[in-house]
């Protein structure tokens, strides 16, 4: 590994750092797709800031594209709160706008300047080491560098120094207003955040990373707590993984870091989109399917109570009367003998002691609804998982 | 070449009337579809599937290592529906709101896309120029076969909205309804879906990825600013639609260093802010006109209110009061003052004003109305 490999690296895990704080509080604030929205209307910021400063370098570029990010974010609101149009149309309506507007200003103006519309929306991090800060001659690394650690250590600062302030106005605005601190502040605070940290880190990696680094992480970190810390954690941690073993991925296929970074992010939340233990789509569907199997017993029971008739009670009689396949009716039927809910005597079904308690237990709670009496079902429905 | 040549010059030349022609009818094709998109909250839709359409276009690419147009829009077709669906499950199986749904799966396909794409570049045999304008469209690379099959898509979807059309009104607006009703609602859902997605994906040579979203969206609220009632609103958004692309492409082939897909959107948003401020039921000039207006009403009203309160004590109801009186009420004001003297429930003589006749009765009466409405 040489000291650029080094570097692109550590200028990754940086930005995949610094998005996944803002990243997780847009993510649990259902404001994923601002991220997007900001991404694509700071471009106009930076063309009027390099019109101003004819300096690609200029820190007011970083400046006035935050600014832009903000005024996106405060044109959205505007737009949604005239009623006209609903949320998600006014974030459509206002990006794409802006968007154009840059694109028109740069391919009037500066089309002789490096300012190029597939650098923005790309990026090119490969590049990022051969731009370098050299400060009274002496080189001290990686401009992306400089400033995405700038960018980060100010978000954590933030995160740790309003950390209670974000987690209450993000999980109850009211709340937060009634203790008295705005969740206004909070909000701008958190979009100006995001803002500069989409400007500073799309330098370096581009519009469309910034957002995945954005929002992927968080994701996935979501679908596996519910936890605000261990969510940040996670994120930073699939952030930081993904740009590392993407780096090294883009390195093994020669194609763009950016594109396999967001690759592995991609792997990354299909896993656990898959197989993640409580909210993963596999263990959703067993779930659904054991309580489907649920509700079939309890149908069951049920019905075995309502009749005293042997012709009611018979095996074959069952699937025709209720319907169910072969399958369901031998799953069922196995279940409720596994657990003793159930005697069979020729092929005639009749209840126990302990499936007719249960099932009277079980109308008790149709009937009257109560809360209490769900609390010792469920004792009783965890047995018939076995 | 300035607007009049531009318009002159459009039925002579071939590219210019290609190029016409094909923005006019995806626009069309877009408001009319987008109006769907925008009521069934799913305006975002369109960005998503945009981006998500990338791989798809790499993929067809690589399989077939030829740059036919139709292979490539196909997919992108194949992965925009793959994204469009997967958006789905994952806002019905896991607790992630649809916004990180679609943030996610538009950043992870347009990476995905990206990798793809350069993996192509480097390649021996490829030749991937002209790949890349699916990012950002060129209307000019359209040729009359692309228009064709343009409309005939935008025909196929005509025809399909007026076949469904009941169905995909109900289903707009009561999906439960719907399906109680004993409609198929995922056929309809999934056909809307679809047909969506086809014209995205018919755009992206145009307009590009980015700016696709837009024409999405931008005729459509525009067109419900206007109307009411669906079919309006489609046939609107159509039109605004259309007009956006003629007029874009008319602006951008009349300046040079323009890029025609982003003078579309502009010109789009253009027919949104006018729709947003001067549509006479919606708009917001004319929102704040009867704003002001009843504000005014209810000062008079209350000015006459007030008078008559003070003239119910005395038994002539014309006795003359200071001016001076009115200043403890603090919605007096000179302007209503002389609104209701305009009006004769008022004379002034000099700082001293009476209740006319007219308008005593009509303040007993705007005040017995009151009382009654108020129970």
């Amino acid at each position: 590994m040489n000291s650029a490999q080094i570097e692109i690296q550590l200028i990754a895990s940086l930005v995949a750092l610094a998005c996944a704080i803002p990243g997780t509080f847009l993510v649990l604030r259902k404001m994923a797709m601002i991220s997007d929205a900001i991404s694509h209307s700071i471009l106009p910021g930076i063309v009027v800031g390099f019109f101003i400063t004819q300096d690609l370098n200029s820190p007011l570029l970083i400046v006035l594209a935050a600014f832009t990010g903000v005024i996106t974010v405060v044109l959205v609101e505007y737009i949604q709160k005239t009623g006209l149009v609903k949320e998600d149309t006014a974030i459509g309506l206002v990006f794409p706008a802006l968007f154009s507007i840059g694109v028109i200003l740069i391919a009037k103006n500066a089309n002789d300047v490096h300012l190029d519309v597939d650098a923005v929306l790309v990026g090119e991090l490969a590049l990022a080491p051969f731009d370098r800060l050299v400060v009274s001659g002496v080189d001290i690394g990686p401009k992306s560098l400089w400033i995405i650690g700038t960018i980060l250590l100010i978000t954590t600062t933030l995160l740790i120094a309003f950390y209670k302030e974000l987690k209450v106005s993000t999980f109850d605005k009211g709340l937060a207003a009634s203790l008295g601190f705005s969740p206004a502040i909070i909000h701008y605070g958190l979009m100006t955040v995001s803002s500069i940290t989409t400007v500073g880190a799309f330098d370096a990696v581009g519009a469309i990373l910034v957002v995945a680094l954005m929002i992927a992480p968080a994701a996935t970190a979501y679908l596996l707590t519910t936890n605000l810390k261990k969510m940040l954690a996670l994120a930073a941690f699939f952030g930081v993984f993904s740009a590392i073993s993407g780096y090294w991925l883009a390195h093994l296929l020669d194609a763009s870091i950016a594109g396999s970074i967001t690759t592995m992010l991609g792997l990354l939340f299909l896993a656990v989109y898959l197989f993640a233990p409580n909210k993963g789509v596999i263990a959703v569907m067993y779930r659904e399917k054991q309580q489907r199997i649920e509700v079939s017993l309890l149908t069951f029971l049920l019905h075995l109570k309502n009749h005293s008739e042997v012709e009611e009670r018979h095996v074959n009689h069952l699937r025709e009367h209720i319907n169910w396949q072969k399958i369901r009716a031998k799953t069922v039927l196995e279940l409720a003998l596994k657990n003793n809910m159930i005697a069979v005597n020729n092929n005639v079904v009749s209840l126990t002691d302990k499936g007719d308690t249960f099932t009277s237990k079980a109308i008790d709670y149709i009937i009257t609804n109560e809360d209490a009496q769900i609390e010792d079902m469920k004792d009783d429905f965890f047995l018939f998982r076995g | 070449m300035d607007l009049q040549e531009y318009f002159s010059l459009v039925f002579s030349d071939y590219t210019l009337r290609t190029i016409t022609l094909g923005t006019a009818i995806l626009g069309a094709v877009t408001g009319m579809l987008g109006s769907f998109a925008v009521l069934r909250k799913q305006s975002l839709l369109g960005d998503a599937i945009s981006h998500a359409a990338l791989p798809g276009i790499a993929i067809a690419f690589l399989i077939t290592g030829a740059k036919d147009s139709n292979t490539l829009l196909l997919g992108a077709l194949v992965s925009g529906l793959i994204g469009t669906f997967w958006i789905r499950s994952i806002v019905k199986k896991t607790h992630l709101k649809s916004d990180t749904a679609l943030g996610l799966i538009l950043s992870l396909f347009f990476g995905f896309g990206m990798l793809l794409l350069t993996f192509i570049q480097k390649q021996p045999n490829a030749n991937q120029a002209g790949l890349d304008k699916y990012l950002f469209g060129q209307a000019a690379t359209l040729v009359e076969s692309d228009v064709w099959m343009m409309a005939t898509v935008t025909g196929l979807c005509l025809f399909v909205l007026l076949l469904f059309w009941k169905e995909f009104k109900i289903l707009l607006f009561d999906a439960d309804y719907t399906k109680t009703l004993g409609f198929n609602t995922k056929f309809i859902d999934v056909l809307i879906t679809s047909f969506i997605v086809l014209a995205i994906v018919l755009g992206l040579q145009t307009v590009g990825v980015v700016l696709m979203s837009a024409m999405l969206l931008a005729p459509a609220a525009a067109a419900r600013q206007w109307t009411n009632s669906l079919s309006k609103m489609v046939f609107l958004a159509a039109i605004f639609g259309a007009f956006s692309g003629v007029f874009g492409t008319a602006i951008s082939a009349s300046q040079t260093n323009l890029s025609t897909g982003p003078v579309i959107v502009l010109v789009a948003s253009v027919f949104v802010v006018f729709s947003f401020v001067f549509s006479p039921s919606r708009g917001l000039l004319f929102k704040q006109i009867r704003f002001i207006k009843n504000r005014r009403d209810l000062e008079l009203h209350k000015t006459l209110a007030f008078m008559h309160h003070i003239a119910e004590t005395h038994d002539d109801i014309s006795h003359p009061h200071a001016i001076k009186l009115l200043n403890n009420f603090q919605g007096f004001t000179r302007k209503t003052l002389q609104n209701l003297v305009e009006k004769k429930y008022v004379t002034l003589d000099g700082n001293m004003w009476s209740l006319t006749k007219t308008g005593f009765e009509t303040a007993a009466n705007l005040y017995t109305k009151q009382a009654t409405e108020d129970e």
